[in-house]
């Protein structure tokens, strides 16, 4: 009796590590369709990811959307090791009640791609030059530059959301972004100075649209690793500022676990 | 045998709690919290914060075992909150409020909210990231 429940264990810690493929089913789902009239280059307005966690129930109180389909990084052999460990650390400590510290600890936003998953409502504005695209989360605030020529990706300064230049491929506009620093790590993979994030965004009807997200690394992967991030309207919804003020949560200096800061309340 | 599938249980609650946390792609894991122990809190407000990452409130309720504490609330974010109903000026000093928390699992008087109700009765939720309470309010 006890042997497929251990069996299963590890299963589940596989699935975890592998970038919760528990969720991949949900993921996959198409949204429903529209059939309203749409722009097809009509990305401007204010976006959720696609589904929502509780999308079935259509929970209004819930805001964050789970992980899309995401295949695991396709690492060169010499750098995989490395990181199923760090992953597995990190379930491990979830489990134990320590969790590790990372870099929402230290009030750094997501960067690229990271940003793109929309932990929070986003915001796309377009014009002439070039698509703004704001998430909510760390008042976060990428610019896609229409058909700009992107610098040697050697002189590319680096950022947390990098040099990013648009183009339309009939109504896919296809975005090259380069220049990311080597520390903004979308779930915890390593990436050089050579990386390139190349994403394909098309409204699939009225209120979603789609972005096919390919990630390269000479350097670290294999081949190119790709998924795909579906967004819904949010219509009529206004942005919230997000400053990140004061953590009260840090990391603590001898374990590296999240802790939380117990300071008095304020005297009058 | 039961224990086999009780110990299996908990690895399990904790993975999936693992995987909501990161499912949740939230600021942070929620797993330095207890949530298996939640605790039902009654007293007076005596500081506010309605800030990023977190909103914060120092509630003055007895514990559990009737000793009198101090406690550090960590609530979701303004945006979160706003979302769900929250305003931000309707809790201030000196109010009398109710809460179900999730406390610090090192015993420290700090502790994640899962449910809040007002003096007037109003209740509200800590938004779905930080999970629903296991223990009714009222």
């Amino acid at each position: 009796m006890r042997r497929p429940l251990l069996l299963a264990a590890p299963l589940l810690a596989a699935a975890l590590i592998a970038g919760h493929g528990a969720f991949a089913a949900q993921a996959t789902q198409a949204p429903p369709k529209s059939n309203a009239p749409f722009d097809p280059r009509g990305f401007d307005g204010t976006w959720d990811r696609y589904p929502l966690p509780t999308d079935a129930q259509r929970d209004p109180t819930t805001v964050v959307a789970p992980p899309a389909d995401i295949p695991p990084p396709p690492l060169k052999p010499q750098f995989k090791p490395d990181w199923e460990a760090k992953r597995k650390k990190i379930a491990e400590a979830n489990a134990r009640g320590e969790p590790i510290a990372n870099d929402y600890t230290a009030c750094r936003p997501d960067g690229m791609p990271t940003m793109m998953q929309a932990m929070f409502p986003m915001e796309v504005v377009t014009n002439k030059r070039q698509m703004t695209i704001i998430q909510e989360a760390y008042n976060q605030v990428r610019r896609i530059y229409f058909d700009e020529t992107l610098p040697p990706i050697e002189d590319a300064e680096p950022g947390f959301w990098g040099h990013s230049s648009g183009h339309w491929e009939g109504d896919t506009l296809v975005v090259d972004t380069i220049g990311i620093k080597d520390y903004v790590m979308f779930r915890d993979v390593p990436h050089s100075a050579n990386m390139r994030i190349h994403e394909r965004m098309r409204m699939l009807d009225a209120n979603h649209f789609e972005n096919v997200v390919t990630v390269t690394d000479p350097e670290y992967l294999e081949k190119p690793w790709t998924w795909t991030w579906i967004y819904q309207r949010r219509p009529n919804y206004k942005m919230y500022e997000y400053v990140c003020e004061e953590n009260h949560e840090f990391a603590d200096p001898e374990t590296g676990a999240q802790r939380m800061r117990i300071v008095p309340p304020k005297k009058d | 045998m039961s224990i086999g599938i009780r110990s299996f249980a908990r690895t399990l609650a904790l993975l999936l709690s693992g995987l909501a946390a990161g499912a949740a792609q939230a600021h942070h894991s929620f797993a330095m919290f207890d949530n298996d122990h939640q605790l039902k809190l009654s007293g007076t407000v005596t500081d506010y914060k309605w800030q990023n990452p977190h909103v914060y409130i120092w509630l003055e309720a007895p514990d559990d075992k009737g000793e009198m504490r101090t406690w550090m609330i960590e609530c979701a974010n303004p945006g979160i909150l706003n979302r769900v109903g929250w305003k931000f000026n309707m809790i201030k000093p000196n109010d009398k409020l109710t809460v179900i928390v999730a406390p610090l699992r090192t015993g420290e008087p700090g502790a994640l909210l899962k449910q809040l109700k007002l003096a007037d009765g109003t209740k509200f939720s800590n938004g779905g990231p930080a999970g629903p309470p296991n223990i009714p309010i009222d």
